[in-house]
């Protein structure tokens, strides 16, 4: 029996060793080294980490959604991509061009497919770990973006595309997008003034349900979405207090009761279905909340990534304004 | 004369006995409604105690009154009823199995429960709550039924808990792959396996609560058969009861019990385990608890005491917009390790080790062909590994980067590859050596680095300083997890040593540590970065993901200085785990002999935690292989050994970054998915 296992397993090996010998690219001495084109990129990215590329880049790989759509957005199109299927489910403002390769998940993107692709820039972000920064600095420059500041999301927004525009040479398109957003920052404030809702109260969330348990999610005035209604002339009505990054925060349904009279919007996605429509309809202290009670409840569209760029900012904001002034 | 007297002190008993029981339910209830009334007047709400009353009394506001009927009411029955149900179906567990250790959590009932649940949230169906509960009892069910196949009712804790732990550490490998695969999914799926008993209405609650009265009935219907049981097996079949038929239907009323409490608040930790064992001592005290139709009731109420304390007490510790995010099972595995801790250490139980199992003692050929099938074994899967991946890659290159000439991509791939099949080859051996030593120091078959808690100490060590200190350098994780580890070790080691590493306090001790470990490492993770699920779980199911040649230097120095030490004592080694006297009759120092081997074992179990998170399983399957291949000399045991672990994490390792390429699973993950059948396999094998 044993003898049979040591047999098998030595031919195997025997097996494997011929059929793998060779290679797969040839060694560098055959290479011969391209001249690269002059007009060398040189950049410090979020982390204070100073970057040199050799030009604009242009087979660009990220890490996070919202460094994709940034990309997207500026028109580079990534030739990877974390989640491919997740992005385009959650992120339809900025949808993906040209055919990217998935390289994984966010949170651990596989760094043999990253190294395959050859990039000449890797974008990541502040949320993937430093160890693995390392590793891909080995495979390609990379620039880190901080994902999200709950000291001031917006700048921070704008920063990370600003740093993504400078590394791929397009700046005045990078301009160009913060305009249209300041734009239709101040075009929603207007309709929202007009429509009486100065000032109004605001309450955005996003909610999950496991089992019989709700979980819902308070995007505070530390986030993303609570900078741009704070900017939109609301007021964020929420008092739990968010983490640092996000400004995000957990409660259940009786931590909506604080809220008092608001306009309640919600984000979700067919993908995962809607916690608000479906399991709490029928929950007692959420028929009970005064803005139930008035039917000002509102979902948004789906495709709208509650911590991306600007382009998904001005889905969110014409979203909002539609919501609210109908 | 005489005989008048002895009836009338039996009556007198007996009498006794009754009241005694009374008193102790009465106090028990007295508790638990206690507990309840201060559990409803805690919440995220701005509702406390006077509007709560109000409420109840109909005076309150229209919102004031939904909170508390909607969701503290529901909350609290929710918490009565998992504890009633956890700690009476633990409790008649126990006595069919005539096991202290028989409960929802080693039976392997909860992560059979949670699997059920977890295909049913990746499949994106939504089900009515009685029919995911009835899948949650299919899945509880199938893998009790396993587990008490195996492991043979009533013969024993070791087995049991061998099985149990297995197959239960298989199950959640894979729902935690589901987890990591369809992250939007199974959102909140993470915290919910942690337990927590807050409820979106009555409507749970009201589903639940006639499946948890079905299945008490059905147990007191079943108390007089249980207690005949306790005889043992002939007496029982002497008085007529049907032995067989009374175990399975037991097992199976209790399943149902545990999945409706799943179904209800996801896995709440060790209550079926704790309950039972707090009732244990008042047994003693208080003779009229004896009976299965008293002890199984107050069981389940020990239970609703120990869940409403803990959601009581996490409440009354943290503010309540942060409590949310502190699971209960969290504070009850928590809250339920320390006692079981306790029970630990009271535990007069004197089994002590099992006769060794009875080894054929294979020829010097045999053992070598071991040694070189296995050593090509390893060559092969190391090719393997280093050649496989998302870019497959083949020899030549390898050859032209050892020599530095590699193009480009090569390099890429395989400057990040090496370091993680290195990773995962000293971790692996590392992990076998820690395993082989504890078990000849403890002579104890069940010990190992992951079962006693120690890795669980690393990863916490090496959590705490991962989530404080902006990137930590290889050699400062690999410090912080042999700083957790020393200290669990010191703790389960000290306290398990004063009973001569009786099999049952060391397991009981080990399990109770790891298990807390674990929720603190999960309560560490959720409370600094609550957003990042991926993080947490990375950390706990062991990962070569992300690691350089530098993280894996620590764990090279301690698995040489380790194999040295191995090779040097490997008579002290055998001694030591032959029995108490020899070593003694042989003028060697026993305790320094025993301290010196867990340093070491200690040292390569942090280390290996450090290079590659907490991996189970190695340590305790690759030694019994050993054995079982090369009989129990540890000339032979520690390279058999080494071997084995260092190819079973390679090959999960290599399995977890190919499979599903691109995306990944950790290498822990994987250790189970490979390691749980093969660990059964055994058990089967073994089976005499």
């Amino acid at each position: 029996m044993r003898r049979h296992i040591l047999a098998t397993a030595t031919v195997a090996v025997a097996a494997l060793s011929l059929a793998a010998c060779g290679t797969t690219e040839p060694s560098s001495d055959d290479a011969a080294a391209s001249a690269k084109p002059a007009g060398k990129i040189t950049l410090t990215d979020a982390k204070g980490t100073k970057v040199t590329l050799d030009g604009p880049a242009t087979k660009v790989v990220a890490t996070e959604w919202n460094v994709v759509e940034d990309l997207v957005a500026l028109g580079v199109a990534p030739v990877g991509v974390a989640d491919v299927k997740g992005y385009t489910a959650w992120n339809t403002a900025a949808p993906l061009t040209g055919t990217p390769k998935d390289i994984g998940t966010r949170g651990e993107p596989s760094i043999d497919t990253v190294a395959a692709l050859a990039p000449d820039l890797v974008v990541a972000t502040s949320d993937l770990s430093p160890a693995v920064v390392k590793q891909l600095r080995k495979v390609a420059p990379v620039i880190e973006i901080t994902s999200a500041d709950a000291a001031d999301q917006i700048g921070t927004m704008t920063e990370g595309l600003d740093l993504i525009a400078k590394a791929t040479g397009k700046e005045s398109e990078s301009a160009a997008l913060k305009k249209d957003f300041d734009t239709s920052l101040a075009e929603g404030k207007k309709a929202l003034a007009d429509a009486g809702l100065g000032g109004a109260e605001i309450a955005s969330a996003d909610g999950y349900v496991a089992s019989n348990q709700v979980s819902v999610r308070a995007y505070t005035s530390g986030s993303l979405l609570g900078a741009v209604n704070e900017k939109l002339g609301l007021k964020n009505a929420w008092t739990v207090k968010g983490d640092e990054s996000y400004g995000l925060a957990t409660t259940d349904v009786e931590g909506l009761t604080g809220l008092g009279d608001v306009q309640f919007t919600y984000v979700a996605n067919d993908a995962d279905g809607d916690a608000f429509a479906g399991p709490l309809a029928k929950n007692a202290v959420w028929k009970s909340l005064p803005f139930v009670k008035a039917g000002d409840v509102h979902r948004l569209p789906d495709g709208v990534w509650m911590f991306g760029g600007p382009r998904s900012m001005e889905a969110y904001i014409d979203s909002l304004v539609d919501a609210l002034t109908k | 004369m005489a005989v008048i007297e002895k009836t009338a002190v039996g009556r007198d008993r007996s009498v006794a006995a009754t009241t005694g029981a009374v008193a102790v339910t009465a106090t028990l209830v007295l508790l638990v409604m206690v507990l309840a009334a201060v559990d409803i007047t805690q919440g995220t709400a701005d509702v406390g105690a006077s509007e709560v009353w109000d409420a109840l009394t109909g005076n309150a506001a229209a919102g004031d009154s939904s909170v508390v009927i909607a969701s503290r009411l529901p909350r609290m029955v929710a918490a009565v009823l998992v504890g009633v149900a956890l700690g009476t179906a633990g409790a008649a567990l126990q006595a069919v199995s005539r096991n202290v250790l028989a409960s929802p959590d080693t039976l392997a009932v909860n992560a059979g429960s949670y699997l059920a649940l977890g295909i049913i949230a990746v499949t994106g169906v939504s089900l009515p709550l009685l029919a995911s509960s009835g899948a949650a009892f299919v899945g509880g069910l199938a893998a009790a039924a396993v587990v008490l196949g195996l492991s043979g009712l009533g013969k024993g804790t070791v087995r049991l808990v061998l099985a149990g732990t297995a197959l239960a550490l298989g199950l959640s490998a894979v729902t935690e792959a589901l987890l990591l695969l369809f992250p939007q999914e199974t959102e909140g799926l993470y915290s919910w396996n942690q337990g927590s008993v807050g409820q979106n209405g009555f409507d749970a609650v009201v589903q639940m609560a006639p499946v948890v009265v079905v299945g008490l009935a059905g147990l007191m219907l079943l108390a007089r058969r249980i207690d005949a049981l306790a005889l043992g097996d002939d007496a029982a079949r002497g008085l007529g009861v049907p032995v067989r038929g009374t175990r399975v239907t037991t097992v199976v009323v209790a399943t149902l019990l545990s999945a409706a409490a799943v179904t209800l608040a996801g896995p709440i930790g060790f209550v079926g385990l704790c309950a039972p064992a707090l009732v244990r001592p008042l047994t003693r005290r208080f003779r009229g608890l004896v009976r299965s139709r008293v002890s199984l009731p107050v069981a389940g109420l020990v239970g609703a005491a120990l869940v409403l304390g803990s959601d009581v007490l996490l409440r009354a510790v943290v503010p309540a917009d942060t409590a949310v995010e502190v699971p209960t099972g969290v504070v009850t595995t928590v809250v339920g390790a320390v006692f079981l801790v306790v029970m630990a250490l009271r535990l007069r139980d004197t089994a002590s080790a099992e006769a060794p199992d009875r080894l054929r003692i294979p020829s010097r050929t045999a053992f070598l062909v071991t040694v070189v099938a296995l050593a090509v074994a390893l060559v092969g899967v190391l090719v393997a590994a280093v050649l496989l991946g998302d870019a497959k890659l083949l020899l030549g290159d390898v050859m032209n980067w050892a020599q530095g000439r590699a193009g480009r991509v090569v390099t890429f791939v395989l400057d990040t590859r090496v370091p993680r099949v290195s990773a995962a080859l000293l971790a692996g051996g590392a992990l076998a050596l820690s395993g082989t030593l504890v078990q000849a120091v403890t002579r104890n078959p069940l010990a190992e680095p992951g079962v006693l808690g120690v890795s669980g100490g690393a990863g916490l060590g090496a959590v705490l300083l991962v989530t404080t200190v902006q990137s930590p350098g290889s050699w400062e994780i690999a410090g912080a997890a042999f700083g957790g580890a020393a200290v669990t070790a010191a703790f389960v080691f000290g306290l398990a040593a004063r009973g001569g590493f009786q099999q049952n306090r060391v397991v009981l001790l080990g399990v109770g540590v790891s298990a807390a470990a674990a929720a603190l490492i999960s309560l560490v993770i959720v409370l600094s970065d609550p957003f990042d699920t991926t993080k947490a779980l990375t950390w706990l199911s062991g990962s070569t993901y992300g690691r350089n040649m530098p993280d894996v230097v620590p764990v090279a120095v301690v698995l040489v200085l380790g194999i040295l030490l191995a090779v040097t004592r490997r008579r002290e080694l055998d001694l030591v785990a032959l029995d108490e006297d020899t070593p003694r009759l042989l003028g060697m120092g026993l305790p320094r002999a025993r301290l010196g081997f867990l340093v070491v074992a200690v040292l390569l179990a942090a280390t290996a935690v450090a290079a590659a998170g907490t991996i189970a399983f190695v340590g305790l399957v690759a030694p019994h292989a050993a054995r079982a291949l090369v009989g129990r000399r540890h000339v032979r045991v520690v390279p058999v050994a080494l071997l084995l672990g260092a190819l079973l994490v390679c090959l999960a390792d290599l399995a977890g970054r190919t499979v599903i390429a691109p995306a990944q699973l950790g290498a822990g993950l994987m250790t189970a998915v490979i390691g749980a059948p093969y660990f059964i396999y055994l058990l089967v094998r073994t089976r005499r």
